[in-house]
């Protein structure tokens, strides 16, 4: 009935989070960077897996692509498998507390940045130093906090 | 596609940080007349020092011209500099790379050395229409070839991934190399000209029983600081690579 109806907001909110990267950060301290964009991603799929799913997966790694300068599809692979996983589980992930689910988003991101680690040492790139996990664990502690606002904005704008 | 992306990349971070750029200028613009004179007259001195040098710079660099002419070995390359601002940092957490305010359109070009005010700092991988990437000489990825300035000892030297360190591995134990030296570009590869400081070492290495010593260096440049470099760009002769 109210279909397509305020699917702006989902891009808007990609759109938003994908900026959040061109912020300026010391060198030295990129790594601890939350990955905001994959956080919104991963909330548009549990919320609307009928919405939001590889595709989008797909695009949104391209522009993290563009935006890093790195060869375009890098970062597609790795999201595109996780948003993967997630649109096969969401309906047990959406029952999850909040560590739990928090956990499942450190597993699913460690997949993400797997993959693209993986594709990095096949094209003889250099990979994130250990150092990067610490930014995966922050991105996860971001969990919360995005899933509480992007669930506002979702509800304010009636998207479904 | 690319390329594109750098000039559009570029566009979006300088609206996204309008704000900020915004108050910078608000409060360099409240900055005393006091302190401004101060200033204008410590650049002027500043100014007159360095011109003073580089009278005698001049007088040398044809000196090593005609020097040079009587060897018959290769002509004297003359830079010239492109002044430009870094305005932005790349997010991608594993390489060192930044993004400048110049491009195709100014006479940039892939693999021009880019030069901070006391050293080298990089060169450009990726050209826009009005931006470029730069990749600093201390990603994991980049390697140069440098000289001890005092033993004209050559090695390369690489990039460690952290912002104040170099390494040069497979130099033999017994090398002459100290902690202090200067190493400098040694223009070996045709890709940077010769004579640009690059690194100081601060730490030499030699396990027991290695063949190899472990040389770690700190680039001169602060890469992690200041934003305004200049890039490299060759316009007489390049008779370094003939």
């Amino acid at each position: 009935m109210e279909q397509a109806r305020s699917s702006w907001v989902i891009y808007l909110s990609l759109g938003c989070a994908l900026l959040f990267m061109l912020l300026p950060f010391p060198l030295e301290w990129r790594v601890i960077r939350p990955d905001i964009a994959t956080l919104t991603l991963f909330y548009w799929v549990l919320a609307l897996p009928h919405r939001v799913g590889v595709t989008t997966a797909f695009f949104l790694g391209i522009g993290q692509d563009l935006i890093e300068g790195s060869p375009i599809g890098l970062s597609s692979l790795g999201l595109m498998i996780s948003v993967l996983v997630l649109m096969s589980n969401y309906q047990r992930i959406r029952q999850f507390d909040g560590v739990q689910q928090s956990l499942m988003i450190l597993v699913l991101l460690m997949l993400t940045s797997g993959s693209e680690q993986w594709l990095r040492n096949g094209l003889e790139m250099p990979g994130l130093p250990w150092l990067g996990l610490i930014g995966l664990l922050s991105s996860t502690a971001c969990w919360l906090i995005i899933r509480e606002m992007l669930r506002l904005l979702r509800r304010y704008y009636e998207v479904n | 596609m690319q390329q594109t992306a750098v000039d559009v990349v570029a566009t979006v971070t300088s609206i996204v940080l309008a704000p900020v750029d915004a108050w910078d200028r608000l409060v360099a613009a409240m900055n005393s007349r006091r302190d401004l004179q101060e200033e204008v007259l410590r650049l002027q001195q500043e100014n007159r020092v360095l011109k003073g040098q580089s009278q005698r710079l001049a007088a040398l660099l044809s000196e090593n011209a005609r020097y040079k002419a009587l060897l018959r070995s290769a002509q004297l390359i003359d830079d010239e500099l492109i002044a430009a601002q870094i305005t932005a940092v790349s997010p991608d957490a594993a390489r060192h790379i930044v993004v400048i305010d110049k491009g195709v359109l100014d006479g940039v070009e892939v693999g021009q050395p880019m030069l901070g005010e006391e050293g080298l700092m990089g060169q450009i991988i990726l050209t826009g229409d009005r931006n470029s990437r730069a990749v600093l000489i201390t990603d994991s990825a980049h390697a140069l070839p440098v000289q001890v300035n005092r033993s004209g000892l050559r090695a390369i030297a690489e990039g460690s991934g952290m912002i104040d360190r170099l390494l040069i591995r497979h130099l033999p134990a017994k090398s002459d190399i100290r902690v202090g030296d200067l190493l400098v570009t040694s223009g070996l590869g045709g890709r940077f000209p010769n004579g640009y400081p690059v690194a100081r070492v601060v730490e030499v290495v030699v396990a027991e029983g290695e063949a190899f010593a472990l040389v770690t260096a700190e680039p001169i440049s602060a890469l992690d600081r200041g934003r305004y470099v200049l890039v490299l760009q060759r316009t007489v002769g390049s008779g370094a690579e003939s």
